[in-house]
């Protein structure tokens, strides 16, 4: 059943990558609607998939296939969101095709039929992963408007606008957007790791592992304590944070899926 | 429309010169009389005049297309008094579809000196509604102008053609924005009391701006500008204590080596802890040394780099004229099908066929039940039918014909022929 609605899900994220070729191509405001249309109502029936299997047997964050449809989910989340309060299309250019592939990588690996290992049975489980993950999908947008920012700024720079000046938003609002995700996924991923630290005691009886996984986090952490930090005591803003920010979301992108390859106790990445 | 004959006859910034234009004008007083010259003295049943600085069209709805373009520059050479000979190389004229795919185009500002600038719209919208007020614009005038304003409408939302600007001012200011996003709350400084400073804050603080500062030499001056705009005065020895303030600084000093180098412009950055300035110098020699644009959060544009982007926005808007230009293509051809269905002739031929071969049929079969007549009660029984025929079918004709100049009526006469079991051919 939820396999169905994930399928469904991703006829309906293509509607959203449709549009972001389409965009490329010419510009009209009801394609942005029938897009954002179709994102909105994946996004249900995606929230429906992942509802139900959490009813049926667990929180669907436990292998590779659930952990990547997962992170689409907060993905779609975090744009909505930040639609909602800023109406920024061109950020759908980046996020649309991105949460297409997910969802689609996420249905072409199979779940394993197995059941849920005990140490996942746990009240920690349902507060470390989705806070990381959310915190994640906030980093997400961090880079995201970073990205535009630096791309926005050139172009001032350079004082030849092409096609990026005309749609990309101002500076002030990339630099604003980067800021208040930037202020949300924090605590999140800081509540994750508190969670994790707590579970593992529980599980292992140690606090901290000396795992891949548990340092990289530890560093991506650290990168963007250091940049909160600047922006509240220095004021740092601009091309500098972004840059800072896109580096934070490259150790991200790392965390998630490189350390897999270096062999962790953090077992659905292993799998 | 079975009684849509349109010409168009005009000139404009492409056709003639402005010594031309200016000679074919009309102006707003006269403009009345011109119109019902056009409708009384010629042959036509509706007519409008647009009349702006970059051109002079004359639209009419007439009996016959080409007597209608030849009195149309009659009308226009005899109302200015000017030889044909000498206008006639600056004259363009349309007729039908033509005349309204050019309707289109202006309406929309494809025909525009300046790419998509928007008042052409109304100037068209009131040339129309003089028309409207002089009686000469009828049903079809008017069906036309209320379609060339929806694809006006609809070129403006859905192309960019008017959305970069076009003028010095106008590009600071979209520029200040593509920076801060809102320019309220925001504080612009003013170096040097000039004119063209002077105008680009009139820009700033009528798109948001809330704080005019003013710096000068003489600090009178400085004194009368920030009246200008309720601001305040910097004194000649205290902008450097003042200038982390500004959010933009517009300069044009008579200065003859810069005010602001790199290493200021540093200061500054830090001084106002990384939030941007846009600085705009429109001096010249200019006041800002251009090695500031180097500096971190600081955008610096010079005149040349204004034009730059000027440039750069009229070619993004003739990237959206082509699009423009396909929606106006989609609008002619719409037009063009629904004119095709306000046609009643086809119609009204094909509904006399229809009921003389059904009384053709009715004729003949009677015949062979009246048994031999003579040649005159044949002929009465064909005047019989005949008259009753015409007789019932006087109604619908004469119905059809009135509705067919409405153009509203375009559902009533597809019902009529559905009812009267008529196909179109």
């Amino acid at each position: 059943m939820s396999l169905i609605l994930l399928r469904i899900t991703i006829a309906l994220y293509s509607i959203g990558l449709l549009h972001s070729f389409l965009t490329i191509i010419t510009r009209k405001k009801t394609l942005f609607r029938v897009a954002l249309f179709g994102i909105c109502s994946g996004f249900l029936s995606h929230a429906w998939s992942i509802l139900y299997t959490w009813r049926e047997t667990h929180l669907p964050v436990s292998n590779l296939h659930e952990a990547l449809s997962f992170f689409a989910f907060v993905i779609v989340l975090a744009f909505l969101l930040s639609y909602a309060r800023y109406r920024l299309e061109s950020l759908s250019v980046f996020i649309f095709p991105l949460v297409f592939i997910l969802t689609l990588a996420a249905n072409l690996i199979s779940s394993p039929q197995q059941p849920l290992p005990e140490i996942l049975k746990s009240i920690w489980f349902y507060i470390h992963i989705p806070s990381t993950f959310l915190g994640y999908g906030a980093f997400f947008v961090t880079f995201a408007a970073s990205v535009m920012y630096l791309i926005q700024e050139n172009e001032l720079k350079r004082k030849r606008p092409q096609a990026f000046y005309y749609r990309l938003p101002s500076l002030e609002i990339c630099d604003e957007l980067g800021y208040r995700s930037l202020s949300i996924g924090f605590p999140l991923l800081t509540i994750g790791i508190v969670a994790g630290a707590l579970w593992a005691n529980k599980a292992w009886e140690t606090y901290w592992g000396w795992d891949p996984k548990i340092i990289w986090t530890f560093i991506t952490w650290l990168i963007y304590a250091v940049l909160i930090h600047y922006r509240l005591s220095a004021g740092l803003r601009g091309r500098r944070a972004a840059f800072m920010a896109i580096v934070g979301f490259f150790f991200v992108l790392f965390t998630f899926i490189g350390t897999r390859y270096l062999g962790t106790a953090h077992p659905y990445i292993q799998r | 429309m079975a009684n849509m004959n349109l010409v168009l006859v005009g000139v404009s910034h492409k056709t003639a010169p402005v010594e031309v234009r200016e000679r074919l004008c009309f102006p707003e007083p006269k403009l009345r009389e011109a119109l019902q010259e056009l409708k009384s003295r010629y042959d036509h049943e509706e007519g409008m005049i647009l009349s702006t600085c970059n051109r002079v069209e004359v639209l009419v709805n007439t009996t016959n297309l080409d007597d209608g373009v030849r009195q149309v520059k009659d009308f226009l050479c005899n109302f200015h008094q000017l030889r044909y000979d000498f206008l006639k190389k600056f004259l363009y004229d349309f007729t039908q579809m033509e005349a309204i795919r050019h309707i289109f185009r202006v309406a929309s500002s494809l025909d525009s000196m300046v790419l998509g600038e928007p008042q052409i719209l109304g100037q068209v919208k009131n040339a129309f509604n003089c028309a409207q007020t002089a009686g000469t614009a009828g049903s079809v005038l008017s069906y036309v102008m209320s379609k060339a304003f929806f694809v006006a409408k609809r070129v403006r939302s859905e192309t960019g053609i008017a959305s970069s600007a076009v003028s010095i001012s106008y590009t600071a200011v979209e520029l200040a924005k593509k920076i801060f996003n809102e320019l309220s709350g925001k504080t612009v400084l003013i170096l040097g009391a000039g004119k063209m400073s002077e105008l680009a804050a009139r820009h700033l603080t009528s798109s948001g701006v809330s704080r005019v500062l003013v710096w000068n030499r003489t600090y009178q001056r400085a004194l009368d500008l920030a009246a200008v705009f309720r601001g305040d005065a910097i004194r000649p020895e205290e902008l450097f204590k003042h200038i982390e303030k500004a959010d933009i600084i517009i300069s044009s000093t008579g200065a003859s080596s810069f005010i602001l180098n790199k290493a200021d412009g540093e200061r500054l950055i830090h001084l106002r802890k990384n939030r941007p300035v846009f600085i705009i110098d429109i001096a010249v020699p200019r006041d800002i040394d251009p090695q500031i644009n180097k500096v971190s959060n600081i955008f610096l544009y010079d005149i040349d780099d204004l034009r730059n982007v000027i440039d750069a926005n009229l070619k993004q808007r003739q990237r959206e004229a082509q699009f423009a230009e396909e929606i106006v293509r989609q609008e002619v051809e719409s037009f063009l099908n629904s004119a095709k269905a306000m046609d009643v002739a086809p119609t009204i031929v094909s509904l006399r066929n229809h009921w003389e071969s059904i009384r053709q049929q009715e004729l003949a079969k009677s015949k062979n039940r009246l048994g031999p007549l003579t040649r005159d009660q044949e002929a009465a029984i064909d005047t019989l039918t005949q008259s009753l025929l015409n007789k019932i079918l006087h109604g619908p004709i004469s119905e059809l014909k009135t509705l067919s100049r409405n153009p509203a009526a375009k559902e009533h006469i597809e019902t009529i022929k559905r009812i009267l079991g008529l196909k179109d051919r």
